[in-house]
């Protein structure tokens, strides 16, 4: 059925490139600019006397191929409030329940880990969230997020050197001595997220900054807002390195300072016994 | 084929990040204030001085405006093809050109960021929507984006000042017509089908980009709440 159009288009295309490529030719036996070769009458030849192009102000370089790499972690906003479930589909158990604000009043974010349609077509995200138990991963509607953020960073704490570790592209860029949770209210281990930045609070206890994460404290159940645990500063700098908070994970001032400037908001948070 | 072709979305959900109005508003201001009056000193050859620091500063305030114009529209360009490619939900063609045309928009990005140095508009946020995860929204979305963007840059041709920089411009505009034509094609529509182009203005271009809710406000991830943490 296509072949005759085909031919046909491939002809007209042939006598299009001849013509074309003829007029190229007597365009340049003129030299483009300079003298006809042939009289075109008194008017002169077409285009004789237009200046040359302008040189452009700037120019684009080579495109170069995206980046993408196994370090690169993708986050998204929570839109609207909504029920986290063991699987992409509308009758899937709950595994829990995700909130568009953080208890600080900043947006809530999850990571995203994975996607799928149901058999509707509608698309669903897989997310780890900011709930007990500790690493709980489910799957919410597309629609229930917002826009994607992406981080090439990596946060690892590991509780037995007790040190903290920034990965930029696999690469550690920032270290420094922590302090962590006592036997009796230990840091978590496990699979977390840092989801919010907190500055200028005036409370010397937390330092001048701290970072939630999604991870939570298993014995402070009842603690305010939910018990989370942070990476925060310190007014009391000679305890780190040492088994010494509640959970949280202490820097001292200048420490948490230098990796407030290299630590992106969605930045996956390992913790490690 | 428009972005109302493939939206219902009312036109009065606000561009939310406020990045066009602010890019449509500089356009405006300096419109006024340029056409009316001479830039004292005139436009030096910007060819000479966009390798120099001062590059963005020797433009004519009117053309920083536009080349603003420009970068706001292809940021979302760029993060529509590379969020696309990112979660390589696409096959084919569409994944081939999402890939293509995506380093096409971020060396497009670069070079506009570059010659505009401190001046350059930042980056907005964008949400999708899900449109980068799905075949059929995804390649309806950009014969749209580059329809629009080839008719927007049109629609700024006559206002630029520098010869130089017009000659950058339509060294853009072109390649956004290639892409056009391109992803024309793999949508099934036709590659070129109008004999004449119209150019479309800065309040047509920002009320087509409102409608898709593409940008939209930065999440807000930082606080001067006192934490209460575990501590």
């Amino acid at each position: 059925m296509r072949r005759p159009r085909t031919r046909r288009f491939l002809l007209s295309a042939t006598v299009a490139t001849v013509a074309a490529g003829a007029s190229l030719a007597a365009l340049a036996a003129t030299g483009g600019r300079g003298a006809p070769s042939v009289s075109l009458g008194a008017t002169g030849a077409p285009g004789q006397g237009l200046a040359p192009p302008a040189d452009p102000a700037f120019r684009v370089q080579q495109p170069r191929p995206l980046q993408a790499s196994r370090f690169e972690s993708t986050w998204a906003a929570v839109r609207q409030a909504t029920p986290v479930r063991a699987g992409p589909r509308r009758a899937a158990p709950l595994v829990g329940r995700v909130e568009p604000r953080t208890p600080e009043g900043t947006t809530n974010i999850v990571l995203a880990l994975d996607r799928a349609e149901d058999a509707r077509g509608s698309l669903w995200i897989r997310v780890r969230i900011p709930a007990l138990p500790n690493n709980t991963t489910g799957w919410v509607p597309r629609s229930t997020l917002g826009g994607y953020g992406v981080v090439s960073t990596r946060l690892v704490v590991d509780l037995s050197d007790r040190r903290l570790t920034l990965l930029r592209r696999g690469k550690a860029i920032f270290r420094a001595a922590v302090g962590v949770g006592t036997e009796q209210f230990p840091t978590p281990t496990g699979d977390f997220y840092v989801r919010n930045k907190l500055t200028r609070y005036r409370n010397a206890f937390y330092g001048p900054l701290a970072f939630g994460t999604s991870a939570r404290s298993e014995t402070l159940t009842d603690w305010p807002d939910g018990g989370f645990v942070g990476i925060h500063g310190t007014n009391q700098p000679a305890l780190i390195p040492g088994q010494v908070s509640h959970g949280c994970i202490r820097l001292r001032n200048e420490a948490i300072l230098r990796l407030a400037r290299l630590l992106p908001i969605g930045t996956p948070l390992r913790i490690r016994a | 084929m428009t972005l109302r072709d493939f939206t219902d979305l009312p036109l009065d959900d606000l561009d939310r990040d406020g990045a066009l109005r602010q890019a449509a508003d500089e356009l405006e201001r300096t419109s006024r204030a340029g056409f009316l009056a001479t830039v004292a000193g005139g436009v030096a050859t910007a060819a000479a001085l966009v390798r120099s620091p001062a590059a963005a500063a020797a433009l004519a305030k009117s053309d920083v405006a536009i080349l603003n114009y420009a970068l706001t529209l292809e940021y979302l360009q760029d993060a529509f093809y590379t969020e696309a490619e990112r979660k390589g939900a696409l096959e084919g063609p569409a994944a081939e050109l999402a890939q293509v045309v995506g380093a096409v928009e971020r060396a497009h990005v670069k070079a506009l960021r570059d010659v505009l140095g401190k001046q350059a508009v930042k980056r907005p946020f964008f949400d999708f929507r899900g449109v980068t995860e799905d075949p059929a929204p995804f390649t309806r979305t950009a014969v749209a984006f580059e329809d629009l963007g080839t008719a927007a840059y049109k629609g700024q041709a006559h206002r630029i000042k520098s010869p130089e920089v017009l000659a950058a411009a339509v060294g853009i505009h072109s390649v956004e017509a290639r892409h056009a034509a391109w992803i024309r094609y793999i949508a099934g529509a036709p590659p070129a089908a109008e004999p004449f182009d119209a150019a479309k203005s800065v309040n047509e271009t920002l009320q087509l980009v409102r409608a898709t809710r593409f940008i939209v406000v930065r999440p807000r991830t930082r606080s001067r709440r006192r934490p209460r943490y575990t501590g």
